[in-house]
This record gives C-alpha cells, structure tokens and sequence, in this order.
C-alpha cells in the first residue's frame, strides 16, 4: 500500500491530470448514454450563476452603444453652432428613437400577426447572449422557467422557425438553433409535398436530407415544418432551396437551404408554448392531399 | 483566485452577449482559450489542469455542444501550457503569435477529435472551416492583447 502511494506522490501531476480528464470524459459519456439528471443539473447551476452577468452586460452595452454613438453624431460640430448643434442633436436623437420605434413596431406586429395564423399560447424574449463556441449554434433569451418556459418548446421569428429550447433556468432559457449541427426536424417542400429532414450544415446554413431520389425538388422551393417528430407544429416556414445535389449512386437528394430567419441578427423571438396551426404560416400553399 | 473568478465571468460575459459585433463571419475569437492561456503560466501545472477544468465546464454550459468537451480539452492544455510555459516563454512577437495560433489550433483539433469520437457526425473540410478561422482570430486577438502592457508585466512576473 505505501508503495501504491509512494508511486501515486511521486506521479502527482500525471495522476491529477488523468482523474481530471476522466472526469470530463465521464461527462460527455453520460451525456451520449441519455443519462442526463446529474449533466443537467451542472449545467443548469453553471448556467444559473452565469446568465445574471450576461444579462447585466447586454444591458449595459446598449446603454453604453446609445451613449457613444450620440457622442460620436455630437463630436464633429462646431463651438459657434453650439445651440444649433444642441437643437440638430436632439431632433436626431428623436429621429433615431422613432425609427428604432419603427422598427420595434414593425418587429412586434410581425410576431402579433402570428396570432391570427396560430391557435397558440406563445411567450415573447429577447437575446441575450449567443452561444460561446463556433461548434454550436444557441443562443440565451431572457425567458425561463418562471415564464413558464420548458424543454423543446419551439422557437420562431415573424419570418419562420428558429429552433427549440434545450435548457431552461428560472429566468433564462437556452435555444438550439435549427442551424446548429445536431439539431434535426421533420422537412416539407412545400410545393410537392415532398417529406424530408432538415439539418444543421457544420459552419453555416441548413441541408435538406433524404428526399427521394426522383422527387420534384428545384432551386427556390420554400420548405416548411412537416410536423412529425412532435416539436415542431407543421407549417412553419424553414428556408428556401439553394442548391439541390444529387450523388451518382446516391439513394436520396439533397438540398441546400438558405434559412428564411437571418439567425445571426436575432433580437426578438417568440416561444409557441402550446401550437396548434389555424390556417398555417404557409402562404399559397397547398393542401395536403 | 480572484483573478481567475473575475476573468471567467468577464469571459463568459463577453463571450456570450459582447463578441457579436466583432464577429467576422459568424466567427469569433474564443476568450475562454485566451484567458487559459494567460492564467496557466501562473499557477503549477496541478492548479492549471483544475482551472483548465472549471474554464472549459462554463464555457460548455454555456454552448450547445456536450458538458465535459471543452473541459476535457482545456485541462489538457492548461495543463501543458503551464508545464511548458518556461520553455515557451518569448518576448517576440512573431514567435508569441505563432505559440497562441498553435494552441488554439490544438484546442480546435482535439475537440474536433472528441466530438468524432462521441458523436461521430463531422465531416473534416467543415470541421477546419470551424477550427482554422477560430485559430486565427483566437491568436490575433491574444496578440493584441499581449500587447498590453499590464497584461505582459503579469506574464513576465509569472515566468
């Protein structure tokens, strides 16, 4: 036994090393073997201490952005100009905040329209933080669980599908990006009906898979949700067909798709908290047959 | 260990709600790797793995990528950077360049080997299209922040 320990202190470093490795590969085995309680609960409590300081920085970078760029619109006039200086900034200030105000309105009546098109409880957030890799696609909205927010809840933009939630904290959730690598839904082309799944393209953009060899796929298709696979309701607008690629030897197609929501400029989403579609989000499209 | 909490926070800040704007191409540099690097040198290749540990877990928490990736990488380097860091440890520039472009790099490679290995999805063109600009950017931005004066007196103290 003494000299297990002799070895053990002589090894210091190379033993502290390996049970730290071993702990963060234990980690990701329990992650890959569904065994979730234990990574969750880390995950959540990191995420719990975290997300207050993210928030107050969002925050404080937009007051701090609003105070430079009056500053820098105020730096270049002159001192003989000052009360005109004075009267053009604040009539500029005013025009900013109205078009921000316009702006805003126009972001806002985009999300109200989808009352009229959805049956649906859904919850409005804002962005607060993206994610902290380039391996991943989430981002962290300022909704959680004390808004009533849960797992796989889906996500969408005036303009159609975002993604789902993956983790929630009392007041922050995190949103899995339909762009993200692993993420996966159920695809419909919504001119031919034609069902596939639509995936996240490693860098960048989304892609089309296992669409039938001979189906009628053409660049400029819109594709939307196919509502199979339970979390995302059918209908919703996905992205439009890039590039359609067909392997010699290849059993399906595939497409490339430029995503209908410019992901990379979110500021607001909604949460659908319990969707059903009224009409749909398609516009012109087909009923199925 | 002020220092270390102060920096993680500040990382995890900046990293998740400031980096937007400066982002070339959806890429941006990742603050976790710089402040690894810059606090490794420091402390004893025991205490680096730890830290290397607890920076790769936040920055995991807060990605959608699995808990323990980044934490198993940045143990890893955090502890060869402090085993190595009197070895390494240049005032040029250029070689300083170098040195960071290498290990982000070699943080890039071996998640990209992880993630292979537990999730098996990734094609290697795609992955390097992730891991070559992030590398890049990841070493400028350290350059640059090399170049601060504060921030060498303290890896000089800590060499």
């Amino acid at each position: 036994m003494s000299i297990l320990w002799r070895v053990l202190a002589r090894h210091r470093r190379a033993v502290i090393l390996a049970i730290v490795l071993l702990a963060a590969f234990l980690l990701m085995t329990a992650q890959v073997r569904h065994d979730r309680a234990v990574v969750s609960l880390v995950r959540q409590a990191i995420l719990f201490t975290v997300s207050p300081f993210i928030k107050l920085t969002a925050v404080t970078v937009g007051s701090v952005s609003h105070v430079w760029h009056n500053y820098v619109d105020l730096r270049d006039l002159r001192q003989e100009n000052l009360r005109l200086q004075r009267e053009a900034a604040l009539l500029q200030r005013r025009i900013d905040q109205l078009e921000e105000q316009v702006l805003e309105t126009q972001r806002l009546q985009g999300l109200l329209a989808m009352r009229d098109a959805w049956r649906a409880e859904f919850v409005a957030a804002r962005v607060v933080g993206k994610d902290a890799t380039n391996w991943f696609k989430t981002i962290l909205i300022d909704r959680g669980s004390r808004a009533g927010m849960r797992r796989n809840l889906p996500v969408v933009a005036p303009d159609g599908l975002v993604g789902r939630i993956v983790e929630v904290t009392p007041s922050t959730a995190k949103v899995q990006l339909i762009t993200d690598p692993v993420s996966a839904a159920g695809a419909l082309m919504q001119r031919t009906r034609v069902t596939g799944i639509v995936i996240g393209n490693l860098g960048a953009g989304l892609r089309v898979r296992y669409l039938p060899l001979l189906a009628d796929v053409v660049v400029g298709d819109e594709v939307v949700t196919s509502g199979m696979g339970g979390v995302f309701p059918k209908g919703i607008p996905v992205g439009r067909v890039i590039t359609v690629e067909r392997k010699s030897g290849a059993l399906f197609q595939e497409a490339v798709l430029q995503p209908k929501v410019d992901l990379g400029r979110l500021e607001e989403v909604v949460i659908l908290m319990n969707s059903e579609p009224r009409q749909g989000f398609e516009t012109g499209s087909r009923q199925q047959p | 260990m002020k220092l270390f909490v102060l920096g993680l926070l500040a990382c995890a800040s900046a990293q998740a709600a400031l980096l937007g704007p400066i982002s070339v191409g959806d890429v941006r540099p990742d603050l976790f790797l710089l402040l690894l690097f810059f606090l490794s040198p420091r402390v004893s290749p025991e205490v680096a793995t730890f830290q290397g540990f607890v920076i790769g877990l936040c920055q995991d928490a807060l990605s959608g990528g699995p808990l323990g990736l980044r934490a198993f990488t940045y143990t890893f380097l955090g502890f060869v950077t402090a085993w190595l860091s009197h070895d390494l440890y240049t005032e040029k520039p250029l070689a300083q360049f170098w040195l960071l472009l290498a290990g982000a790099a070699g943080a890039g490679v071996l998640t990209f080997a992880l993630l292979t290995f537990f999730v098996g999805f990734l094609p290697l063109l795609p992955a390097l299209g992730v891991i070559v600009p992030e590398a890049v950017y990841t070493a400028v931005v350290g350059f640059l922040l090399l170049r601060l004066p504060q921030v060498r007196a303290t890896l000089v103290r800590a060499t």
